[in-house]
């Protein structure tokens, strides 16, 4: 299933985005190497109507003047479901798109349903980021021979690299967000690798913590980019949770009275 | 009073010293047999509950009175289907031994971890730490092959599930928040384990280490590494290398209490009469207790990946050979076996550690059908005329 590359015009400038499969909605929120077509956004796009936002100045977008935050970041995204969606969307973001759907969730918890958080980069130590690639894909990917074949030059993702500063996200915990976490009271997937060594794991169990509708769930054999290390454990539990809800945490096993 | 006095000061040397520590390490055997082979599973219509009962409380008892005996560590494994050992769950014997002991660590060396369901080891390790005043000792063994038939378990996917089984049992004792886990071989959804261990972040750990493999595992798991029988001095030594290497390598010295070495031993008044005595034992315990299994382990060996390569599955299959060849006097002298007396077994025992440098020394103390009374005997020998000459290596 090929995504379809739209835009669409918002109030401080024009989005890029790319849609594709049908039913109900979801936005995905991309992490800072930009959007990457991996396996498990295929698979939702199976079921789901997905939708993937260009962050203004991702990919080679051009940033929009007036959204410097990440506060401004999620207005633009909640305004995007308005005019592309038009209701509710279930979220789901990785690593720095963690962080904007976590925004997102504050700022305009009247657009989002289900919240999927992938190793959401709400703090991170110090240096835990390299400015070499290769140090840097060691650190992302425990499987690197999973990767999709990759269309994008590397200067286009070192470009991408350098946005997160641009909407102002730090390494340090951002006090602001986390003061918000506690009043989100969305359904909340939150997903960490249990390799992952760019988002420590008490990062993950601090929102796990302080969200009180929110589930913490280790993926085995996974770094920071589970999407790519483990895609079908990834998506069958992204979907068993968009489904089911809270009903995600049983076994139904094959006897289920009512799977849905 | 005797008794009390010498454990006293036998506390007073402490756990937790740079002392070499000595593990009274017990199979649980089940002795009355024919001298005859079965294939496994054992049958059990050969078994006799009134039998093992007795057993058992013999064997519980000896445990108990190793504390008083100066052992720093009782210890017991986890064994299926046959009367090699009568533990499907050690952890009941550790439940036993938890309370009429004090001082002692309960060492379970171990629970077989990709047989099991991992969350019940932890539960069941942190019960027993919490009952012991934080006294376990927990082994997270991986099994030998046949093991993997009793449950029906992938042979194949022994190291898998291993590593896995592990990483999941660390998260259940440490995690703060309810969590779930997305394994390959384990998934679930909500974890939060009550209890949870006394000892944190966890209590420590012992992994088999028999082999490079499994040795670097053991070091990258920060754990104890375990060669609860060893093979021979070369062998052992190669794998110490190995773990101290990966632990370098992962950040982290061990220290010489992050190695043990086990094996059978046989204490008594005269050389003469312990070799008598093991011998006896060997006898039932190659005959019997090991003598069936070769067929089954076989099957495991050829027929799937249990080890992941050859040279691994060969030196496992050439250790089995080594052990039936060898005599009781080479298997002596080739530093694998402490057998003779106080006298005797003080000098091995000094060679040995010369030797290895390790700081846990395991026996196992119950060799096949070597006489309780004679275990008893030795227990109290090593007490006194043992201990004192080597308790400071």
């Amino acid at each position: 299933m090929q995504p379809q590359q739209r835009k669409v015009p918002l109030s401080s400038g024009e989005l890029t985005y790319f849609v594709a499969g049908e039913g109900r909605p979801i936005v995905y929120l991309h992490p800072a190497g930009g959007v990457r077509w991996t396996r498990v956004l295929e698979g939702l796009a199976k079921s789901f109507a997905l939708h993937v936002p260009v962050i203004p100045g991702f990919d080679g977008t051009s940033a929009h003047g007036a959204v410097t935050s990440m506060q401004g970041l999620a207005k633009l995204m909640g305004e995007f479901i308005d005019k592309v969606i038009g209701g509710t969307s279930d979220v789901m973001g990785c690593s720095f798109g963690g962080c904007v759907a976590l925004w997102l969730a504050a700022e305009r918890p009247d657009r989002v349903d289900h919240l999927v958080l992938e190793c959401p980069a709400v703090f991170r130590p110090g240096g835990a980021r390299p400015a070499d690639a290769e140090a840097l894909k060691k650190l992302l990917f425990l499987h690197p021979e999973k990767l999709p074949p990759e269309s994008k030059p590397p200067e286009q993702e070192a470009a991408n690299r350098r946005m997160p500063p641009h909407y102002r996200a730090t390494d340090d915990p951002d006090s602001e967000l986390l003061a918000k976490t506690a009043s989100i009271d969305k359904l909340t997937l939150i997903l960490h690798g249990t390799a992952d060594r760019m988002i420590p794991k008490e990062s993950v169990q601090l929102l796990k913590s302080r969200m009180p509708r929110s589930y913490l769930v280790y993926v085995w054999d996974a770094a920071h980019a589970i999407e790519v290390d483990q895609p079908e454990r990834m998506l069958s539990l992204v979907e068993s949770f968009l489904q089911r809800s809270e009903g995600f945490m049983v076994n139904w096993g094959t006897l289920a009275l009512d799977a849905g | 009073m005797r008794y009390t006095v010498r454990a006293a000061a036998l506390r007073e040397s402490g756990n937790g010293s740079p002392h070499l520590k000595f593990s009274f390490f017990h199979l649980m055997p089940y002795t009355h047999l024919d001298l005859e082979s079965h294939d496994w599973p054992f049958p059990n219509r050969y078994f006799d509950a009134a039998k093992a009962s007795a057993l058992y409380k013999t064997y519980v008892e000896s445990m108990i009175h190793a504390e008083s005996c100066g052992f720093d560590w009782v210890g017991c494994n986890e064994h299926h289907f046959s009367p090699y050992g009568m533990m499907a769950n050690c952890n009941l014997i550790g439940g036993a031994l938890a309370y009429p002991t004090k001082r002692v660590k309960i060492a379970m060396i171990g629970n077989l971890v990709p047989l099991n369901n991992p969350i019940r080891v932890a539960e069941e390790y942190a019960m027993l730490d919490c009952m012991s005043g934080g006294r376990l000792v927990a082994g997270l063994m991986r099994g030998i092959p046949h093991e993997y038939l009793a449950y029906n378990i992938p042979p194949g996917e022994s190291w898998e599930r291993q590593r896995e089984a592990v990483q999941l049992i660390l998260k259940a004792w440490t995690e703060p928040e309810p969590f779930g886990w997305e394994g390959k071989h384990f998934q679930y959804r909500q974890v939060s384990i009550w209890p949870k261990p006394m000892q944190k972040p966890h209590p420590p750990l012992v992994i088999s280490a028999s082999n490079a493999d499994s040795a670097k595992f053991a070091a990258e798991m920060r754990a104890t590494m375990g060669m609860v029988l060893l093979a021979d001095l070369p062998s052992g030594k190669e794998c110490i290398r190995i773990y101290k290497e990966t632990a370098r390598a992962n950040g982290w010295e061990p220290a010489a209490e992050n190695v043990l070495v086990g094996m059978h031993t046989c204490i008594a008044e005269t050389d003469e009469q312990a070799r008598r005595q093991l011998a006896h034992g060997l006898k039932y315990f190659d005959e019997v207790l090991m003598g069936g299994l070769q067929a089954s382990q076989r099957i495991v060996l050829q027929k799937t990946r249990y080890f992941e390569n050859e040279e691994s599955r060969d030196r496992w299959k050439s250790r089995l050979d080594k052990r039936r060849t060898l005599t009781l006097d080479e298997a002596i002298e080739r530093g694998t076996v402490l057998c003779g007396s106080p006298e005797t077994v003080v000098a091995q025992i000094k060679r040995i550690h010369g030797e290895l440098g390790h700081g846990v020394f395991n026996f196992t103390v119950k060799v096949g059908t070597l006489p309780d009374e004679v275990i008893r005997r030795g227990m109290e020998l090593f007490r006194d005329r043992v201990h004192p000459h080597v308790r400071d290596l």
